[in-house]
This record gives structure tokens, sequence and C-alpha cells, in this order.
């Protein structure tokens, strides 16, 4: 099962944002939209939750987008928003009690409790979600998103997270504790897609990366084929060098300047 | 943090404001048939309700003027009150849900203001009406235009604030500050070419006052206001989710779209029938669903049917006071609800301070 674009276009007034772009990700894996800032991949994502208009298809699970109803699709994906601005006092569970009546499991009044563990704001539930912090704001929604799509597959087909930039307000350790958080939701069956600034994390969690640039996608597929000296460089115009940790062997990455000595592998 | 598989199932939070928000309305439904019993044993008349009550049960016939007072003055204007304070509280939270804001009140899109320009202008060129019209609309004529001001003005809202079919709440404000601003502009030249008597009548009008109660009014505004009202709380789901913003309650599966103009119809229709039968009464709209919030939270589940109930009553409240406080005359209701309704907001706000943002 797969979340796919084909050919989209979207345009703001008479610019084009984003030409002819290609997606796809997978079910069970963790896709990263990477790209410099003004690329084009939070655009890409506004059009596959459906919020900019596009000429194209995007389809979930092998259905059009567009030809599925509000409820439909709520059952079928979760959006987390780069940031919520709430409008009233709501407290923490309530905000996540929210994503109780988008999904399929409007039953299930434990769930926003569990939620709300699992993004590591135990005690946080009667707190008001507008003293929280910007980093504890961001995992009451990521709570709120998770409570409306709880489990990964449903009757075999899988559900999505669609996620804008999920760790850009947080400390180091809760930014891999949600990494994995959402890492075990594609590994176990769903569908993650995630717009990342850090490509250290993206190296570290993603199962495979878009790389925009210009309203394009720059390249695509698994991540050490992706993210190299040239792409990276050319993409975000600065020198960068992918290095290699000896003793575990992940990826990471490290910009350097003109004036430093260069870094080997 | 744990993960998603190995949660421990916990108990969820031991007292929610759900439980809150439940209690308080058994308890406002006791308040508000308080305040109609209230209501119905005071007046300016010496005649009460229990003597009259016990003649009934002692099957004796209640006499002529203590029938007129009770079914025919206080009854109606009762319901008129439960009608009219529930429809301008629960119009005031639908309408702060939908503009996202805690202050927003029709007053503030125009729609009142509309429904004021109607009103004027019936009671001050009411006379230049084919006379046959004028003897057909009798005394409903005020009422009447009132209630096709607060249309016509949420129409012409709409209109210019919904671009191919999406409703901005932004264009919306600041065109309802400027409708606000023309119909006040339009009144005030009414005003200027109104006589002494016209003045007078445009004065009390725009003080608001249930003093008028028939049970024609009552069942002029009965079925678009409890319409309305009972039909709110099927919005609480949607404007529960608007919270979020719009692009977020869409990706909840609500129809945003159809949510806003059926929210818009409800709020035009309860408020212009509101205004057409008692005139401008301010506060209860802002005052009423902010201290619900503040009791038992925003949920708008909780919310819409506890406003229709603390509106009735407070309303109901404020007009015995302003029937008996300088009895046999009347205070104008609309003088004692802002009486009460402004130091109530002014300490909520000081009390709340850092708090609770708005």
């Amino acid at each position: 099962m797969m979340f796919e674009a084909k050919n989209v276009v979207v345009s703001l007034g008479r610019k084009q944002i984003l030409h002819h772009v290609g997606f796809t990700a997978r079910a069970g894996e963790l896709t990263a939209i990477v790209g410099p800032n003004g690329s084009g991949k939070t655009t890409l994502l506004r059009a596959l939750t459906g919020d900019a208009e596009y000429s194209g298809e995007i389809a979930i699970n092998g259905q059009d987008t567009q030809s599925l109803k509000g409820w439909e699709l709520a059952a079928m994906r979760g959006v987390l928003p780069q940031a919520a601005v709430l409008a009233f006092p709501f407290t923490a569970i309530e905000v996540v009690r929210l994503g109780l009546t988008a999904g399929l499991s409007a039953g299930n009044t434990r769930l926003p409790t569990q939620a709300l563990d699992a993004v590591g704001l135990h005690g946080f539930a009667n707190r008001f979600y507008q003293e929280l912090s910007g980093g504890e704001q961001q995992r009451v929604q990521l709570a709120r998103i998770l409570t409306q799509v709880w489990e990964p597959v449903v009757d075999g087909v899988p559900r999505w997270l669609l996620l804008d930039e999920p760790v850009a307000s947080l400390d180091i350790g809760h930014q891999l504790k949600v990494m994995q958080l959402v890492q075990q939701y594609a590994k176990r069956g769903g569908g993650v897609i995630a717009v990342m600034h850090d490509l250290n994390l993206t190296a570290m969690f993603a199962d495979s990366v878009t790389m925009m640039c210009n309203g394009q996608v720059a390249g695509s597929g698994p991540v050490d084929e992706v993210l190299n000296n040239q792409t990276l460089s050319t993409a975000y115009g600065c020198s960068l060098r992918v290095n290699t940790m000896p003793p575990f062997g992940g990826t990471f990455l490290l910009p350097h300047s003109a004036s430093q000595p260069t870094m080997g592998h | 943090m744990v993960s998603i598989t190995d949660i421990p199932r916990q108990p969820d939070v031991p007292l929610d404001r759900r439980v809150i928000a439940r209690r308080a309305t058994m308890g406002l439904s006791l308040l508000l048939a308080a305040a109609s019993l209230l209501s119905l044993t005071y007046g300016a008349s010496g005649t009460s309700l229990w003597s009259a009550l016990g003649d009934l049960l002692a099957g004796r016939e209640l006499s002529r003027m203590d029938r007129v007072i009770l079914f025919d003055i206080r009854l109606p204007r009762v319901i008129l009150g439960i009608l009219v304070g529930a429809a301008l509280a629960v119009s005031g939270a639908v309408m702060q849900g939908l503009f996202r804001n805690p202050l927003a009140d029709p007053g503030l899109v125009g729609v009142s203001a509309g429904g004021g320009l109607g009103a004027i202008t019936a009671i001050v060129l009411g006379g230049m009406l084919p006379v046959a019209l004028r003897d057909w609309a009798g005394s409903y004529l005020v009422s009447f235009a009132a209630f096709i001001g607060a249309w016509v003005a949420t129409m012409i809202l709409y209109r210019v604030s919904t671009r191919h079919g999406r409703t901005s709440v932004a264009t919306m404000l600041l065109a309802g500050i400027a409708m606000g601003a023309l119909a006040g502009a339009a009144g005030g030249t009414v005003t200027y070419m109104a006589d002494d008597q016209q003045l007078r009548d445009l004065t009390f009008w725009s003080l608001g006052s249930l003093a008028g109660a028939t049970w024609a009014k009552v069942l002029a505004a009965g079925p678009i206001i409890c319409i309305a009202v009972l039909g709110a709380p099927f919005l609480a789901r949607g404007l529960n989710a608007l919270a979020l913003g719009e692009a977020s309650a869409g990706h909840m599966g609500i129809p945003v779209q159809r949510l806003k103009s059926i929210a818009i119809l409800a709020v035009a229709g309860a408020t212009g029938a509101a205004v057409a039968v008692s005139g401008g009464i301010g506060f209860v709209g802002i005052v009423v669903p902010h201290l619900l919030r503040l009791a038992t939270g925003p949920d708008h589940q909780a919310l819409l049917p506890n406003a229709a109930l603390l509106g009735g009553s407070m309303l109901l409240l404020a007009d015995v006071i302003s029937r008996t406080i300088i009895a046999p005359a009347e205070l104008p209701i609309g003088i004692v609800t802002a009486v009460l309704g402004a130091p109530i907001f002014l300490w909520i706000l000081l009390r709340r301070r850092g708090l609770v943002d708005l």
C-alpha cells in the first residue's frame, strides 16, 4: 500500500511552486521529505493533505484523495500541523480527546491518556494547553493525531501519519523519543511521511528520503543513495560532508565552511 | 516515553471538566426553574402566583384580573425571556467558536446593528408606509423590520466574505465592523429625522425590554429560536475541532464550509428574532459563555446547552430586577444586564489575568 503523488503542480497566484512532482511513500516505512527553505517540501505535504489546491493525481492506499470524503480521509490519516494556536483554554487531555472524535476509535475513552503517556506527557493531562512550552504543545498535538489513527493497520489497510516538522521545537532527548515513536508506528505497518529539517535525524530514522529543491524532486530513494555529498551540497548551496560513525555504522552529516580544513570520510 | 504497544491501561482523569459540566447542566436547569417561578411570582401588581395556585387547587375560579396578569402578562414574558436569553447566549457561544475568538458576538459582526437599523427605520419612517400595510403589520412592524435588518446584514456579510465557496473569518470580522459603522451612520441619519416621541421610542427600544411580551411575539420568535438553540449542540463537535484552526478541523473530517454556513444561519436567525422582540439587550452573549468556559471548560458539547440555560436564567432574573426595582415603573432590561454584566466581566478578566489567555 502506498501514498502516491503523480505529476503534481501547485501554483500560488501565477507563480508555480511545485513543478510536476512525483512522490511515493510505502506503508511500513518512514519517508522523509527534506530540502532547503523554500524548496517546496511543506507545499508538497500540503498537497498530500489536501490543504493546497493542485493539479495532478494524489492517491492514498490506491484511492484518489479527492474522491474520498473528509471523514473517510480522517479515518485513514492524521495530519500534524507545524504549529497549532488554540483558540480557547482547553486542557492537554481535552485537546487529545478531540482526536477521538475524528478517527475510528470514538468508543475507546482510555486512548487519550495512553497517547499522552506515549509522547512522554504523563501527568500533563489537566494542564492548560496554552501554558505549556512550544515543545510540549507539539507533543500534545502529536498525541491528538495518534489518538485519531491509533492502530497503524485496520482490516489490513495501513493508516498514515503526515507530519510537518514533528521535532522542530523539541530538545534533543525528545527529538529522539518522538522519532522512535513514529518509527515504531511505521514498523507496525503504518505509513509515516515527515517533513524534516534535521538531516542527521533523517539519516538516523528515515527508510527513504525525497529531497526537494526549487519545487522539484532532486532525488528520492533509500537514505544512503539520496543523502550524498553531491546532492546535498548542490541542494543546500553549501559544502556538506556525509560521514559514517565507526562504532555503529550510522550516517551523519557535517557542514564545513571554506575556512575550515576539509574532513575526510 | 513508553512504546505504543505496551502502555499500561490507566483510568481516565478522575474528575474531569466533563463531569463538572454535567453537574452544571443539572444545577442550571434548577436555576432556570427557580428563576421562572420567581418571575411568575413577582411583579408590579400584588397578584400572587401561590394564592392563585391555591385557588386553582381548591377548585375556585381565578379572578379575571389574576388570570390576565398571570397568563397573559407574566407567563408570555417568562417564556419570551427564556427564549431571548437562550438565543443571545447561544448565538454568542456559536459566534465565538466560529470566529475562534472569545470576544466575538453577534454585536461585533454587525448582525445586531442591522437589526437595530431595521427597528429605527420602522419607528421613524413607519408612518410613511401605506395605511393598509401599516394596519396589517400593526405593533409588530418594529420587530419585523429588526428581523429583516439582521438577516440582510448577515447575508451581505456572508456574500462579501465568501469567495469560491470558502468563508474567510477574518474578512467577515472586518466587514462586520464596516457594516456596523454603516448601519450606525444610516441609523443616525434616520434618528436625526425623528420627532420627540419617536426619539423616546428609539431610546427605549435600543435599551431593550421584555415589557411588550405577548403570546403573539412568543409564537413569532419561538420557532426560529428553538430550532437554532436546540440545533446548536449538533455543531458542537465541529466547533470544538475548529478551535484548532480550519485546516486541522478539515483534517479531522469536519465539513468546515458547511459548518460555517449553518452556524452563521443559526446565529442570524436567533439573534434577529431576539433583537426583533426585545430590542438591544447587551452583554448576555459575551458574559454567559465566558462564565461557563471558566467554570466547565470550552467544550461546546456542554457549553451550548448550558449557555441556553444560564442565558435564560440570567435574563429572567435581570427582568425581575428591572420590573421591581422602581415599581410600578420599569427600568429597561438592557440597563440591568449592562450594570450587572459589565462589572462581572471586568472582575473575571482581572481575576484570571495571566492564567487563561484570551
